[in-house]
């Protein structure tokens, strides 16, 4: 059993009308793993995921979890998963423990409130309702009602988007904490820091169709021009020439006195511009070498910013 | 599973400000109020005599109108100042006795001045034209051949506020299933509450099923609430032996009515459109059931339509039940026509029911 795959997605496929959200996905996600789904908004992201969890039908293909078809057999999948939704709510009148012992009610496993509340901090705030607590508290809390039923696989449909710098920090360590109590983990994102930290895997998805799939890591270093070189220089330098120097691929681009120059060879390209820097007695007043992200990953498989 | 969601609904019930408001404040507002004002005691009216005449005619005319329960007449000393009470608004009515009012055989008119804009003027002016023609009746030794005999039937005096009761309770149990379960329906879509659920193992019948349960038993407390305080403030004459017979009549209109705002809150985008709709469903049966008035003094096409509505029959049944102490079952015509909306709004709210 532990051998079977979390999730397996085959050749699925779901239409609104005559738009394609999700055209032809195929992949698996091993179980203990935790996997991002990247792409911008409308790449069909929500769902990929809500078809694989069992909300909607399929036009093609098949999603099976933990080897269960989640179609043929929904209510045997909704017990051994945990799912949060994209900007759902819960009971208004009902204080966060009453939420939690209800939604413990609907599956055979559950775990005692107090202790899923005392997991997310939120141990004070038993007996307040949801209204009253902050963005990223309701949102831990949200994360928090996924786990009632200690599910194997979890899917969180981008847990951060709206939060604040340090409430997603705080998020994603808990998420991480999550992982480490050996579940599987799937989510989505259009945050690529988000993608790059939390996961081990990700999908890049664009226009109803994955991409790539990879460790971050591999991701970066399939492409063409992995390395990325940064300088700033108090007077302007002629674009032409940084182009030519070794190993740099592509437009130079400029920005406020900073330069950036995308290398399929950072050591190549670092020790010419030294070099030509000394020629030319050019004042380098910043300079990094630093990897591609995910950001350029996604640009460099779509054409596109992640972000627009 | 269901008893555990039954008292969570029951909890997010009560706690719901917007829902106990029409539950129970409003048809307590309308209870007080009437209660108040007893309308069926209809108020004394004053009018100024000017007897100008003073003798035996005038002075049986005015004991005989003395007589009327309703009638205070104030003696004013000349005309002139009956006008000014009347355009000062003392009085709404005078009556003027002219001089020489028994020489025959040319008796000058009597005069009753009177506020045009008075709800009461033509009920005053009947009265007083009843005496008149009385008296004409008799100046003139016409044997009179036909009398009228008043004899009231019901063994009990029940008047307008008994009538009005258990129509309020009616009112409530339907103002607080529609609005109610729309607003519910509409927002938990609206919040993506039932889409979470769904993500769960339980089923949508076991769901709504505990809903349905939960508003039920609060139906039930609603009703007996308003009539504890219609009959402890204000004397209503109410059965409490046939109280028992009143269950299966609130419990089958209030799951027609929890069907018809399941239907709204389908058919609604937000909650506010499910309130907006959910209050148009009401509202026209709040005035065209019977609430308020017998549907017969209605125009005689709404008096007929009025009867397939879903809450006349349960007015009709739930009044003879709680006022006249009748059987549920004395209304087989009206369980048929409650029965027949259960099934009719039933399948509306299979057939439109979305969770997105």
């Amino acid at each position: 059993m532990a051998t079977e795959p979390a999730i397996l997605v085959e050749g699925l496929v779901k239409r609104y009308g005559s738009v394609v959200a999700v055209d032809d996905v195929s992949f698996t996600v091993a179980q203990g793993e935790i996997v991002g789904i990247l792409g911008p908004n409308g790449a069909g992201k929500t769902t990929l995921l809500e078809t694989t969890e069992g909300l909607l039908t399929p036009d093609a293909g098949r999603t099976l979890v933990l080897g269960v078809d989640t179609h043929r057999n929904p209510q045997k999948v909704k017990e051994r998963i945990g799912v949060q939704l994209q900007a759902s709510a819960y009971f208004e009148h009902l204080t966060l423990k009453e939420i939690l012992t209800l939604f413990g009610r609907f599956y055979k496993r559950r775990l005692p409130p107090m202790e899923l509340l005392k997991m997310v901090g939120l141990e004070e705030k038993a007996n307040t309702t949801v209204a009253k607590l902050s963005g990223g508290q309701k949102q831990r809390f949200t994360i928090a009602a996924t786990l009632v039923n200690d599910p194997e696989v979890v899917f969180l449909d981008e847990p951060t988007t709206g939060l604040d710098p340090q409430a997603r920090r705080s998020l994603w360590d808990f998420i991480q904490q999550i992982h480490r109590q050996g579940r599987t983990v799937v989510l989505t994102t259009h945050y690529m820091e988000e993608a790059q930290y939390l996961c081990q895997r990700v999908a890049i998805m664009d226009r109803g169709k994955i991409v790539a799939l990879d460790t971050p890591a591999n991701l970066i270093r399939r492409l063409e021009q992995p390395f990325v070189v940064k300088l700033a220089c108090p007077r302007p330098l002629p674009l032409e020439a940084l182009g030519q120097l070794a190993g740099v691929q592509g437009q130079v681009e400029h920005r406020n006195g900073t330069y950036l120059l995308r290398s399929a060879d950072g050591t190549a390209t670092l020790r010419d511009l030294l070099a030509w820097a000394e020629a030319h007695a050019v004042p380098l007043e910043h300079l990094e070498v630093t990897t591609a992200t995910l950001e350029d990953v996604f640009l460099a498989l779509t054409g596109r910013q992640l972000r627009d | 599973m269901l008893f555990a969601l039954v008292v969570a609904n029951l909890k997010m019930l009560v706690r719901d400000r917007m829902a106990l408001f029409w539950a129970l404040a409003f048809p307590l507002i309308f209870v007080v109020i009437f209660g108040l004002f007893r309308l069926d005691e209809p108020p004394t009216t004053t009018i100024a005599v000017v007897d100008n005449a003073q003798d035996a005619l005038s002075q049986a005319l005015l004991s005989g109108l003395g007589a009327v329960k309703t009638l205070k007449l104030e003696p004013y000393p000349d005309e002139a100042q009956a006008h000014k009470a009347l355009a000062d608004g003392k009085v709404r009515f005078a009556l003027l006795i002219p001089a020489g009012l028994a020489q025959s055989p040319n008796h000058p008119p009597l005069t009753l001045l009177y506020d045009r804009s008075r709800v009461s003027a033509p009920v005053i002016l009947g009265v007083v034209q009843r005496f008149v023609d009385e008296m004409n009746l008799q100046m003139a030794g016409v044997p009179r051949l036909l009398t009228l005999r008043a004899e009231p039937v019901q063994s009990r005096q029940l008047g307008y506020f008994d009538f009005l009761l258990p129509g309020l309770v009616g009112m409530a149990v339907m103002q607080f299933s529609i609005i109610g379960m729309a607003v519910v329906m509409a927002s938990y879509r609206e919040q993506k509450i039932l889409k979470r659920l769904l993500t769960t193992p339980l089923s949508v019948r076991t769901f709504f099923t505990a809903r349905v349960v939960a508003s039920l038993v609060l139906a039930l407390v609603q009703a007996g609430i308003i009539l504890a305080v219609g009959d402890t403030l204000f004397n209503a004459h109410i059965r409490y032996g046939s109280l028992g017979y009143a269950v299966p009549l609130i419990l089958l209109g209030n799951i027609v009515f929890l069907h018809l705002g399941f239907v709204a809150g389908a058919f609604s985008r937000s909650v506010n459109a499910a309130s907006g709709l959910g209050n148009a469903i009401a509202m026209p049966m709040m005035f065209f059931s019977g609430v308020f008035f017998e549907t017969s003094s209605l125009p005689k096409v709404l008096a007929v339509a009025s009867q397939y509505l879903p809450l006349t029959p349960l007015l009709d049944a739930l009044r003879g039940v709680l006022l006249e102490g009748k059987p549920f079952w004395a209304y087989p015509g009206e369980l048929g026509i409650l029965g027949a909306w259960v099934v009719i709004s039933g399948a509306l709210a299979v057939r439109f029911f979305r969770f997105q």
